[in-house]
């Protein structure tokens, strides 16, 4: 994201300047070490925003007041971790999803006081107020120093001649102290003053990006969601598209319903109500009408079987995966192979949903990929079942363009699961998908 | 105006549906009973089109048959269409055909309050008499309104304990008031006299506190309206 540098852009690849050259002009760097100067006033304000919280909320903790107090104060420690996260994102790019908003049980100002309290996040912001003190200020003073000495003497031999004490004198002090002076001619001082102001700044960076590093790790640690409330949230989602799926799911098999079978009997009503009008009548039209409404119950039937294996096909509750694909490949027009190297059977979940990503990604084969022959394979490998559907047709199956595969995939990824396309244009194209076996 | 003396009136229909199966078969049945189909068609967009274009000839339908659920977006574009249909060519009565009955439906489609508005259940077609007693009884600017709905409206209406003073008999022709049924049809269904049925819808009114109001339209106009406050 760092892309901001002040160096001027190289005009052709030749007259490229060294990354390491360009770090200290760099937009990084500079945002780095404006994080590490602002860190001394902001350590400083929360520590003793801390203290005071702390010593106040202990002190009153033997009167009742106590308790509220240090309520209060850890609410305010939150506010402030939030800003520090808003200023690791600004200056150091970190995003770190802050802990989940307090939930008392009940409204009211005594269940928000248990609330923050109990929670654990709470407690993580004060700390970080107490552990970022005495960090932030030995980073600062080093990386003040540091960076300051080195552009003095990195720009040394452009400023000596103009310090009226240095003017005129044949040789500088280079080093003095300790009994050992060392004396040296002026260009000679100046040589190694801008040799040693060099190193110092092409190392700035280095060392900023090291001393962040650990206010990094400290933002995250401390002010960011737990381990667990971060998987938590993530299963949140993984339930929504669950649950997005199955309405999905839901919605097509009524407009199935809908189009089909539920029309067709529709229609089917309506020739035999026309049928017993017309019965005594004219038994001829009657008996044609009859006949087409054989032939609709017919189709609805057949329909209704497609709909219900759709939706569940009985031979896989029945019989289990091999047997399932088999029969799904046998109704797929391109010819596939089928081969099911499994001892036991996983979950019914599981199976259930290896049983459609095939479904799906052979509709894919006959549909799009212009293969003439196909292969699914599917084999345990350790706590995973493995599915592979590979065909060898002209491949560009996306998995990225919102379709059909970006779907499957985040069907999968409810459960755990992972599906890898590999379908370089031309083709072949392998699609693997990994679920956990959970048998 | 009687359900059976009216079959004999031809009446001039445009079918919407978007099944090709259930359109053919609503043609047979109808150009059958001597009724025209003037169109069929498939889409919502499409019925609109076609009825301005036949009113702008001077040859407007009679009435519309119209599915609720049609392409593009199979939601309600039916009965959009219809409650346009209604807005812009008041002289044509409109019937829809559903899948499922929806009270809000129903709502929707009488709040203009005009004349010659159905709402039925698909599989009402079966009964072919009835259905075709519907459409003409539509056509000539009464209603239809399905007894799902009916049943709907009454279960859900907040005028129980008014309702609950009604013999059984009192709210069996309150029903068939609503779906929109003429006396006589009542006193057929219900093997009874038009003069018991008389009797009981003026005893209906009475004990619901409306007006009495000839006219069988505006009848159940006043009962749903009543049902539904």
């Amino acid at each position: 994201m760092d892309t901001a540098y002040c160096a001027p852009p190289p005009q052709a690849p030749g007259h490229r300047v060294p990354a390491g050259l360009r770090a200290p002009f760099s937009g990084r760097t500079w945002r780095e070490f404006l994080h590490l100067c602002l860190s001394l006033p902001v350590a400083c304000l929360m520590f003793a925003y801390a203290v005071a919280v702390v010593s106040t909320g202990a002190g009153l903790l033997i009167t009742f007041l106590g308790i509220p107090v240090l309520a209060a104060g850890l609410a305010g420690a939150r506010g402030l971790g939030a800003l520090e996260r808003a200023r690791a994102r600004a200056l150091l790019g970190l995003e770190v999803a802050g802990p989940r908003p307090l939930r008392p049980a009940r409204p009211g100002p005594m269940a928000w006081t248990v609330a923050l309290l109990r929670s654990g996040a709470s407690w993580r912001h004060l700390l970080y107020a107490f552990v970022h003190f005495p960090w932030a200020l030995g980073a600062f003073v080093l990386a003040v120093t540091w960076w300051a000495v080195g552009w003095a003497l990195l720009s040394f031999p452009l400023w000596y001649r103009l310090v009226p004490g240095y003017a005129g004198l044949p040789r500088l002090q280079l080093w003095g102290g300790g009994g050992t002076v060392v004396y040296v001619s002026p260009g000679v001082a100046a040589g190694i003053s801008g040799a040693v102001g060099l190193l110092l700044v092409l190392a700035g960076p280095w060392l900023f990006r090291g001393l962040t590093q650990v206010d990094r790790l400290l933002v995250r640690g401390l002010l960011g969601a737990s381990p667990l409330a971060a998987r938590v949230s993530e299963l949140e989602s993984d339930r929504g598209v669950l649950a997005d799926t199955a309405a999905a799911d839901l919605r097509r098999i009524e407009r199935q319903l809908h189009d089909g079978a539920q029309a067709r009997l529709a229609a089917l009503a309506l020739d035999l109500g026309l049928a017993k009008e017309k019965l005594a009548e004219d038994p001829d039209a009657a008996a044609r009408l009859v006949d087409a409404a054989h032939g609709e119950v017919k189709t609805a039937l057949q329909e209704l079987r497609d709909l219900a294996r759709g939706i569940h096909p009985a031979i896989l509750t029945d019989r289990g995966l091999g047997p399932a694909l088999s029969a799904l490949a046998a109704r797929c027009p391109v010819p596939v192979a089928v081969q099911v190297d499994l001892a036991e059977r996983p979950a019914a979940a599981i199976e259930g949903i290896a049983y459609f990503t095939v479904s799906e990604l052979l509709r894919n084969v006959a549909g799009h990929s212009g293969a003439r022959r196909a292969a699914v394979d599917v084999w345990r490998s350790g706590g995973q079942l493995m599915v592979l559907v590979a065909d060898d047709g002209h491949g560009g199956a996306d998995p990225g363009e919102g379709g059909g595969l970006a779907g499957l995939a985040a069907r999968l990824g409810s459960v755990d699961g992972v599906l890898v396309v590999d379908s370089p244009p031309g083709g072949p194209t392998a699609v693997t998908a990994e679920l956990p076996w959970r048998g | 105006m009687g359900g059976i003396d009216v079959v004999d009136d031809r009446v001039r229909v445009v079918i919407a549906e978007d099944s090709v199966l259930l359109r053919e078969g609503l043609t047979r049945l109808l150009t059958d009973r001597g009724h025209e189909v003037v169109a069929g068609v498939g889409d919502g967009e499409a019925l609109v089109r076609t009825v301005a274009a036949l009113a702008a000839a001077g040859t407007a339908p009679d009435v519309v048959v119209a599915d609720v659920r049609m392409p593009p977006t199979h939601t309600d574009e039916g009965l959009r269409a219809a409650i346009r249909l209604r807005r812009d060519h008041p002289e044509v009565a409109v019937l829809v055909l559903s899948q499922y009955v929806e009270e809000q439906y129903a709502t929707e489609l009488l709040a203009d309050a005009g004349r010659g508005v159905g709402y039925l259940l698909k599989d009402r077609v079966a009964e072919v008499r009835e259905f075709v007693d519907a459409v003409v009884r539509v056509a000539r600017g009464g209603t239809a309104l399905d007894p799902e709905v009916v049943a709907q409206l009454l279960g859900r209406s907040r005028k129980q304990d008014v309702l609950a003073h009604l013999t059984p008999r009192e709210r069996e022709v309150l029903g068939l008031m609503a779906e929109g049924r003429t006396n006589s049809a009542i006193a057929r269904q219900l093997v009874v006299s038009d003069g018991a049925v008389e009797k009981h819808i003026s005893n209906i009114f009475l004990k619901l506190g409306l007006a009495p109001s000839d006219g069988d339209h505006r009848r159940v106009l006043a009962v749903l309206a009543y049902l539904n406050s």
